[in-house]
C-alpha cells in the first residue's frame, strides 16, 4: 500500500479488512482463463496433499490483465498469488507491490538462467518464472516448393532472408510479414532481437546510455524496416500485430512470420492445408540469433493476506511436474522439458531458440523506453523518418527517460 | 414564489450519493500528483515531467482535434436523423429502433468490427471500393497518416450520433402543436418549420448534448485504444489514453495523477464556462 | 413490428385532427432516402457482426473477404448459450443495469427539477460540481473508487457496480433531464399550483407526464452504459457470480488468440435485446407533451 493511500484510508482501514480477510489456509490465485483447466487440475492436486489449505482459484482475463493486478496491487485488496508476464515483474518490485521470493525458490540451477534474471531486481528474486518461450519464423513449406525453394533448408542469414522473402513476393503474396501496429510489445519481441544479433542494443548494460542509434542498431532497424519499405511485408504492416500476422500466413497470403509456437495449434486448425515448416530466426552472417524471452511467473503482492500459505503452494507450483502441467508453451525448468508433452517434432526448433532467449532490461522506465523506439519505428514505416534520424530522436527521448 | 432553500432540498441526494463516491477519488488523485511513489511530497516535479514529455503537446492538439471533429458531425447528423425521424412514414418505429443500434452495440465490439473492415487486406470497405474499381489500390485507412484520425472520428461519429439523434428526437416530440400550428398559418414550408420552430425549440437540448459530447470525447478511450492504441507514431494519441499508458502501462500513478489533475483542471473551466453562459440565457426560470 | 405499425397509424391522425392545417412535412422520396441511409450506415458493421457470428472459423478471415458463409452454423451461438458463462452473466447484467438506472433516474428528476425550476445560491458550482465524476479521467479513479468500495465493503458485490455505475450515469442523467424540465413551460405548473397541489405533486402529475420522452431517451442512455462499461466491472467484480457481459466478451480471447465466431454471436445476444427493449418502448417516445397537456 502506498503512503497516500494510507494517510487516506486509514480511519476506515479497519473496517477495510474486517470485510475482505481471508481466513488463515486460504490462498486466492488469480490465473489467465487460458490456465484454468489445468490450473484446476494442480489446485486438486494439492488439495488432496495439503487439506489445511484451501486454494480459491479466481479466472483472469487476458483483455486488460495489466489494468485489473495493478488496480489490485495499487489499491492494497490483492489476491495471494497472481500469474503474471515475465516483464511486468519489475514494475511491481521497483514500486514495492510484491514481496521477494528467494525462499521459495529450490534448485535454482534448474532454471533456465534468463529466466531467472528476467525477475531479479535490485539482487533479489520477485517472481517464479513456470512458463517460457521464445520467437522463431513459422514458414509455408508450400511456398517455398512452388518458387522452386527447398523447403527442407530454409535461410539462415539476413542476406538469405531476405533474397528468399523476395523470392516469395509475388501477386498478393508477401514474402516476410513483420509488426508495425497492435501493443508496443509486438514489434519489441520481433525486431529488438535482430539489434541484439547485430551485437548492439536499445540502452547500455548499465542502464546509462541510448544506444539505439549506434550504426549497428541502426543497421538491424533498417534490416527490418526495409521488409516493409521494400513490399516484402503486406500492406497493412503498420496496423498488424502478431495475431493479424498469423492471420494473413493462415490465409495464405503471408509465406513467413516470426511468432511464438502457440500459433502452430491455430493454424493447423484454421488451414489444414498448409504445411508449417519452422526456421530459427536468420543472423548476420557469423554471428549468433537471437529472440527476446518470454512467458509467466508467479508473483505474491506485498498486501496478500496469507503469504505463508502461499508460499507452501507456491513450493508446490515450481515443482517441474507443476510447471510441466500448467505451462501453454514451455516450462522455465529443464527437468520439466523431458515430459512427453514437450516432444512433437514441431517444437524442435522453438526448443532450440530458448538458449538465445534473453530478458529485455530491467530499467523502471522500460515501457516508456520502448514506445519511444516503437514511435521511431512507426515513423519509418509511415515514410516520415529514414532509419538514422527515428533513431535519433527515440535516443534522445531515451536518454531522457535514462538519466530521471 | 418559491423559497430558494427548497430546490437545494431537491438537488442533495443526488450531490450526496455523489460525494460519498467521489470524494476519496479526487483528494486521492491529488495527493497523488504531488507526491512519489513512497508517499514523499514532491512539490510540482511530477507535473513537470509529464509536461515535458514530446507526447504531452502532441496529444494535446490530438484531443482537441478528435473532440472537436466528433461532436461537429455527430450533433449535425444527429439532429438531422432526428428530424427525419421525427415525420410520419410507415415503418418508423423499426428505423427509430435500427438508428439505436450503433449506439448499443459494445463499444469494444464496434471498434474491433470497424478495425476489422478497415483493414488494408482483409477489410470489406477496400474490397468493396476496388471490386468495381472505385479505387486501384487498396487504402491503408488506419495506416495513412492523413486517413487515420478522420476514419476514427467517422467511428465515433457512427457511435454516438443515434444518442444525439434519440435525445434531439425526445426533444422534438415535446414541442407544442400550436407552435406548429403557429408557423403553418404564416405559411411556412418544411425547412421554415426547422428553422423557426424546431431548432429554437430543441436548442437547450442540443445545447445540454453538446456538453455531454464534450464530456464523452474528452474521456472516450474505448475505440481509439482498441483501434491503434494511440499510434501510428502517436498520431492518434489522446490525453486520456496517454494518462491510461502511463498509469497502466508505465506503472507511474504519480505522474499519471498529475496529469489527470491538469486535465481535470482544463474540462472543469470548459464546463463552468458553458454553464455560465448557459445560464444567462433567456428561458432559465426564475 | 406490431406496435411500431401502430404508432405510425396513431401518430399520424392525431396531428392532423389537432393541427387542422396540414404539416409541411419532408417529402416522400426524401424520407425514402434519408431512411434507407441511415439504416444503412446503421445496420452494416452490425450485420457484419451478425453475419461473422454464423461463420466458420476457416471463413472469418479470407482474402478477399466472403459476403455469404458456405454453410452457415450455428455452433458459436451454441458455444455462447450453452458452453459459456454468458446466460450466467447475462443475469448478472441485467441486475446491474436495471438497478443503477432505477436508482440513477430517481435521483436524477429530483435533483433535475432543482435545478431546473429553482435559483438558488451556487447553483451553476454545484451544476458543475455533479459533473465531477464524469470529467476525471478513468485512469485515476478506478483505484482510489476500489479502495472506497473496499471500505464500503462492497466489492464483488451487485451494489458495488451498482453505486459505481451511479457515478458514470447520474452526472449526466441529471444534466439531460434538466433541460427537458426547463422545456416544459413554466405556466402549466403555476396553474396547478394555483390550484392547491403541493411542490411534489406538481412534479409527479405535471411536470413528470409531460417528460416522458425525456425519461425514456435518459433510461435508455443510463441502461446502455451499464450494460457495455467495461474497465469498472472488469476491476471491481471479479467473481462469476457478479461478472458482466462485456466480462463475458473477454473471456473468448486467449493469450494470442481470439474465438471471433463466440465474440460476435455473444454480441449478438448482448445487442439485440436491447434493440428490441427500445422498439417496445416506442409507444411512450411518441406523443408526450402534447399528448399530456391535452389530457391535462
Amino acid at each position: 500500500m502506498t503512503k497516500p493511500l494510507l494517510i487516506l484510508a486509514t480511519t476506515a482501514s479497519a473496517l477495510a479488512f474486517s470485510s475482505v480477510v481471508s481466513l488463515a489456509g486460504e490462498v486466492t490465485w488469480w490465473t489467465p482463463n487460458f490456465n484454468e483447466p489445468r490450473a484446476r487440475e494442480l489446485v486438486e492436486k494439492f488439495q488432496a496433499a495439503n487439506p489445511d489449505i484451501t486454494v480459491n482459484l479466481e479466472i483472469t482475463t487476458s483483455d486488460g490483465l495489466p489494468q485489473r493486478v495493478l488496480t489490485a496491487l495499487q489499491s492494497g485488496a490483492a489476491p495471494d498469488i497472481i500469474d503474471v508476464q515475465h516483464g511486468w515483474v519489475n514494475g511491481y518490485a521497483q514500486n514495492g507491490l510484491v514481496i521477494p521470493l528467494d525462499d521459495v525458490l529450490q534448485d535454482r540451477e534448474d532454471y533456465i538462467p534468463a529466466a531467472l534474471d528476467y525477475v531479479t531486481w535490485d539482487g533479489k528474486l520477485w517472481g517464479i518464472p513456470y512458463r517460457i518461450e521464445t520467437h522463431a519464423v513459422i514458414y509455408n513449406r508450400g511456398h517455398f516448393t512452388e518458387v522452386g525453394l527447398d523447403p527442407d533448408s530454409p535461410p539462415e542469414t539476413w542476406a538469405e532472408l531476405v533474397d528468399v522473402a523476395t523470392k516469395l513476393t509475388k501477386e498478393g503474396r508477401s514474402g516476410f510479414a513483420i509488426t508495425g501496429g497492435g501493443e508496443v510489445g509486438n514489434t519489441i519481441f520481433r525486431s529488438l532481437p535482430f539489434i541484439w544479433m547485430n551485437g548492439s542494443s536499445m540502452i547500455s548494460d548499465d542502464m546509462t546510455k541510448a544506444t539505439v542509434n549506434e550504426p549497428a542498431a541502426v543497421e538491424a532497424v533498417t534490416f527490418y524496416t526495409d521488409f516493409f519499405r521494400k513490399g516484402l511485408s503486406p500492406a497493412s504492416t503498420l496496423e498488424n500485430d502478431g495475431t493479424a500476422n498469423r492471420r494473413l500466413f493462415i490465409a495464405e497470403t503471408v509465406s513467413m512470420y516470426q511468432s511464438g509456437q502457440f500459433d502452430i495449434a491455430s493454424i493447423r486448425e484454421e488451414n489444414p492445408d498448409i504445411d508449417i515448416g519452422v526456421m530459427r530466426i536468420p543472423h548476420p552472417e557469423g554471428k549468433d540469433t537471437a529472440a527476446i524471452l518470454g512467458g509467466w511467473s508467479f508473483v505474491v503482492p506485498s498486501d496478500a493476506q496469507n503469504p505463508d500459505e502461499a508460499k507452501i503452494f507456491l513450493q508446490f507450483l515450481a515443482e517441474a511436474e507443476s510447471q510441466g502441467t500448467l505451462t501453454d508453451t514451455f516450462p522455465a525448468r529443464k527437468s520439466a522439458m523431458e515430459l512427453p508433452r514437450f516432444n512433437d517434432p514441431i517444437l524442435q526448433v522453438f526448443k532450440e531458440m530458448l538458449p538465445y532467449g534473453r530478458p529485455v532490461p530491467a530499467e523502471k522506465n522500460w515501457v516508456q523506453i520502448s514506445q519511444a523506439y516503437f514511435n521511431g519505428i512507426q515513423s519509418i514505416l509511415l515514410g516520415d523518418m529514414e532509419p538514422q534520424e527515428a533513431m535519433d530522436v527515440a535516443a534522445e527521448e531515451i536518454q531522457a527517460l535514462l538519466d530521471e | 414564489m418559491y423559497r430558494p432553500s427548497t430546490g437545494l432540498l431537491f438537488v442533495l441526494p443526488a450531490l450526496i450519493v455523489l460525494a460519498m463516491l467521489i470524494a476519496y477519488p479526487v483528494a486521492y488523485t491529488g495527493l497523488l500528483s504531488v507526491t512519489d511513489g513512497q508517499g514523499n511530497f514532491v512539490g510540482m516535479s511530477n507535473f513537470a515531467k509529464v509536461l515535458s514529455a514530446r507526447a504531452t503537446p502532441q496529444a494535446f492538439w490530438n484531443t482537441v482535434y478528435w473532440v472537436v471533429g466528433s461532436i461537429v458531425f455527430q450533433v449535425i447528423l444527429g439532429t438531422a436523423t432526428a428530424v427525419l425521424l421525427n415525420q410520419t412514414f410507415a415503418g418508423r418505429a423499426i428505423v427509430r429502433s435500427i438508428t439505436l443500434i450503433p449506439w448499443v452495440v459494445p463499444g469494444i465490439v464496434a471498434a474491433t468490427t470497424w478495425a476489422w473492415m478497415f483493414h488494408t487486406e482483409f477489410g470489406i470497405i477496400n474490397y468493396m471500393l476496388t471490386g468495381p474499381g472505385i479505387i486501384d489500390q487498396p487504402i491503408g485507412w488506419l495506416t495513412n497518416r492523413d486517413t487515420v484520425m478522420p476514419v476514427l472520428i467517422a467511428i465515433n461519429v457512427w457511435k454516438l450520433f443515434p444518442f444525439v439523434a434519440i435525445m434531439v428526437l425526445a426533444g422534438l416530440q415535446s414541442i407544442p402543436n400550436d407552435l406548429y400550428e403557429a408557423a403553418r398559418v404564416d405559411g411556412a414550408n418544411f425547412w421554415e418549420e426547422v428553422r423557426y420552430v424546431m431548432l429554437p425549440q430543441v436548442r437547450p437540448v442540443i445545447v445540454a448534448v453538446t456538453l455531454l459530447l464534450v464530456i464523452w470525447g474528452l474521456n472516450s478511450i474505448t475505440i481509439i485504444y482498441a483501434i491503434t492504441r494511440g499510434g501510428p507514431a502517436n498520431r492518434t494519441l489522446i490525453t486520456p489514453i496517454q494518462i491510461f499508458r502511463i498509469a497502466f502501462e508505465n506503472v507511474q500513478f504519480n505522474q499519471a495523477a498529475a496529469l489527470s489533475v491538469m486535465f481535470f483542471a482544463v474540462a472543469i473551466a470548459i464546463v463552468f464556462v458553458y454553464i455560465k453562459a448557459l445560464a444567462s440565457q433567456p428561458r432559465e426560470a426564475r | 413490428m406490431n406496435s411500431g405499425t401502430q404508432n405510425a397509424v396513431a401518430g399520424f391522425p392525431a396531428l392532423k385532427e389537432e393541427g387542422g392545417l396540414k404539416a409541411p412535412g419532408l417529402g416522400k422520396p426524401l424520407i425514402f432516402v434519408g431512411s434507407v441511409l441511415v439504416v444503412l450506415v446503421c445496420l452494416f458493421p452490425f450485420w457484419w457482426m451478425a453475419l461473422s457470428s454464423i461463420k466458420t472459423l476457416r471463413e472469418l478471415y479470407t482474402i478477399p473477404p466472403i459476403w455469404w458463409p458456405e454453410s452457415p452454423t450455428l455452433g458459436n451461438y451454441y458455444k455462447v448459450l450453452f458452453e459459456s458463462n454468458i446466460p450466467r452473466y447475462f443475469l448478472n447484467s441485467v441486475v446491474i443495469s436495471v438497478g443503477s438506472t432505477g436508482l440513477a433516474l430517481v435521483l436524477a428528476i429530483f435533483a433535475s427539477y432543482g435545478f431546473a425550476r429553482f435559483d438558488f445560491k451556487g447553483k451553476p458550482l454545484l451544476q458543475a460540481c455533479v459533473l465531477i465524476g464524469q470529467l476525471l479521467p478513468t485512469a485515476a479513479i478506478i483505484v482510489p473508487l476500489f479502495v472506497t468500495l473496499r471500505v464500503l465493503g462492497l466489492v464483488n458485490t451487485y451494489w458495488g457496480l451498482i453505486l459505481v455505475y451511479m457515478i458514470i450515469t447520474l452526472p449526466l442523467s441529471v444534466w439531460m433531464l434538466t433541460s427537458y424540465f426547463k422545456a416544459i413551460p413554466v405556466e402549466l405548473e403555476e396553474a396547478a399550483i394555483i390550484d392547491g397541489a403541493s411542490r411534489l405533486g406538481v412534479l409527479f402529475r405535471v411536470t413528470l407526464p409531460l417528460s416522458i420522452p425525456g425519461i425514456v431517451a435518459v433510461i435508455v442512455y443510463a441502461f446502455v452504459t451499464t450494460w457495455n462499461e467495461f474497465i469498472f466491472a472488469l476491476c471491481f467484480a471479479t467473481d462469476s457470480s457478479v461478472k458482466t457481459l462485456p466480462i463475458g466478451l473477454a473471456e473468448f480471447s486467449t493469450e494470442f488468440n481470439t474465438d471471433w465466431g463466440a465474440v460476435m454471436a455473444a454480441s449478438v445476444i448482448m445487442t439485440l435485446p436491447i434493440a428490441l427493449l427500445f422498439l417496445s418502448m416506442q409507444r411512450l417516445f411518441v406523443g408526450g407533451l402534447t399528448a399530456g397537456a391535452t389530457k391535462g
